[in-house]
């Protein structure tokens, strides 16, 4: 509201308005209290194209959501996809298994989360992500190379099958292990999905992923 | 230039008429909003085509969460504010990192903050003018701790930004901006 968080602060505080209404209404009122502040900035006459500009995105998302939207609905619930997807990765999973054996046993009774994330189309794995259930964090650690246009970004998004829609974890550097923190976030359950999708620059401009899944799994328990 | 007074405009109902997809309602808002929205976002970004990259993904914003928009919680208006703002800021927030400056820029940086750090200590926001009933409020606090408010919210700084500039303690300029917000939160009421 403000603006005086550092960046981390800020998805923190974002991820907790989506579950938290007291806080929601406690920004609002806030925003409108700030309000009048905003008269300190002069105006600015826009430059004569970023209107056609705003409609052209309109009108592109609007094209592809309808064509795309059964599509991408079918995608998400489709057996088959989960079926092909849960073969594909199952290869990687076993691979990630046998190597999670080798390791100093974990936390007894926690157990351990693994999602393979596969490219929609080819099923090949390009990430993985482990979890400790009771830990707040997961690791994100890349196992192919991952192409983005100079122009885009790669956006993490998570869904467990309860929420109404997906939750961003920010954004993510191709080829770069990372460790995102989700202690804003209910603890991971199992099945549990994970994806990349290709946003632009700054992230998705509407807080839900609006670009094409590059990257995708659900969360599997590691007994 | 903004078309009519704010208080002649109703927000709330176009931003109900874009929530059912009435696409002239948005242009509307654009025409009425769109370059006082414009003017907020470049005193953040400091720079023109990155606050137009900001106000075109607030409208696309706007268009697709109006239904989302609950006039119970807050004004119209205040919510393409919010919009915008949060847009502009964690541009800048997840940009900061990234520029660090050579040894000759930050010393150019310091002499300056050194300037303003004295200015500081008076009024740096011709804000009588403007600020509305928060005005008044504002005028109760001290120059210092004023100024500490407006850089974060007119300017996007962050507090260790603030603290940097008034070569003041972060702790401090944390316990002046959350006092400031209690004092103005109190005089609002």
């Amino acid at each position: 509201m403000l603006g005086t968080l550092s960046a981390a602060q800020r998805r923190d505080v974002q991820a907790r308005l989506t579950h938290d209404a007291a806080l929601r209404e406690a920004v609002a009122r806030w925003e409108d209290r700030l309000l009048p502040l905003t008269n300190l900035s002069e105006p600015v006459e826009p430059s004569r194209s970023l209107w056609p500009r705003i409609l052209r995105t309109l009108d592109a998302s609007q094209a592809a959501a309808r064509p795309a939207a059964p599509r991408a609905a079918g995608l998400w619930n489709s057996l088959n996809f989960w079926r092909s997807l849960a073969a594909g990765g199952l290869a990687a999973v076993l691979i990630l298994g046998s190597s999670l054996a080798l390791r100093p046993a974990a936390t007894p009774g926690a157990p351990q989360y693994v999602v393979v994330l596969v490219a929609p189309q080819s099923q090949a794995p390009g990430w993985v992500v482990q979890a400790q259930a009771g830990q707040s964090a997961v690791q994100l650690v890349p196992i192919a190379a991952t192409e983005v246009p100079p122009d885009r970004a790669l956006e993490f998004w998570t869904k467990a099958d309860g929420w109404a829609g997906p939750v961003s974890l920010g954004l993510i550097k191709p080829g770069e292990p990372v460790v995102i923190p989700l202690d804003k976030l209910p603890p991971l359950e199992p099945n549990q999905l994970f994806e990349l999708t290709l946003e632009p620059k700054t992230g998705s401009p509407i807080g839900k992923p609006t670009g094409p899944i590059q990257f995708i799994g659900r969360a599997v328990k590691m007994l | 230039m903004p078309n009519r007074q704010t208080q002649d405009f109703d927000y709330d109902a176009a931003i109900k008429a874009c929530a059912a997809g009435h696409r002239p309602a948005l242009e509307t808002l654009y025409r009425q909003e769109g370059p006082r929205l414009l003017g907020v976002a470049q005193r953040l970004l400091r720079d023109r085509a990155w606050a137009e990259d900001i106000v075109h993904d607030a409208f696309v914003k706007i268009w697709n969460q109006a239904g989302s928009f609950d006039a119970a919680r807050g004004s119209g208006r205040g919510w393409l504010y919010s919009i915008t703002r949060n847009l502009a800021l964690n541009a800048l927030r997840d940009t900061a990192r990234e520029t660090d400056v050579d040894d000759d820029t930050a010393a150019a940086l310091d002499a300056r903050h050194a300037i303003d750090a004295w200015q500081d200590t008076r009024d740096a926001f011709d804000w009588r003018a403007s600020a509305g009933q928060i005005g008044p409020c504002l005028e109760q606090l001290e120059p210092v701790r004023r100024n500490c408010v407006l850089h974060a919210y007119v300017e996007g700084l962050s507090h260790s930004e603030i603290a940097q500039r008034l070569g003041a303690p972060l702790g401090t300029v944390k316990a002046w901006i959350k006092r400031s917000l209690q004092a103005l939160k109190e005089c609002l009421a």
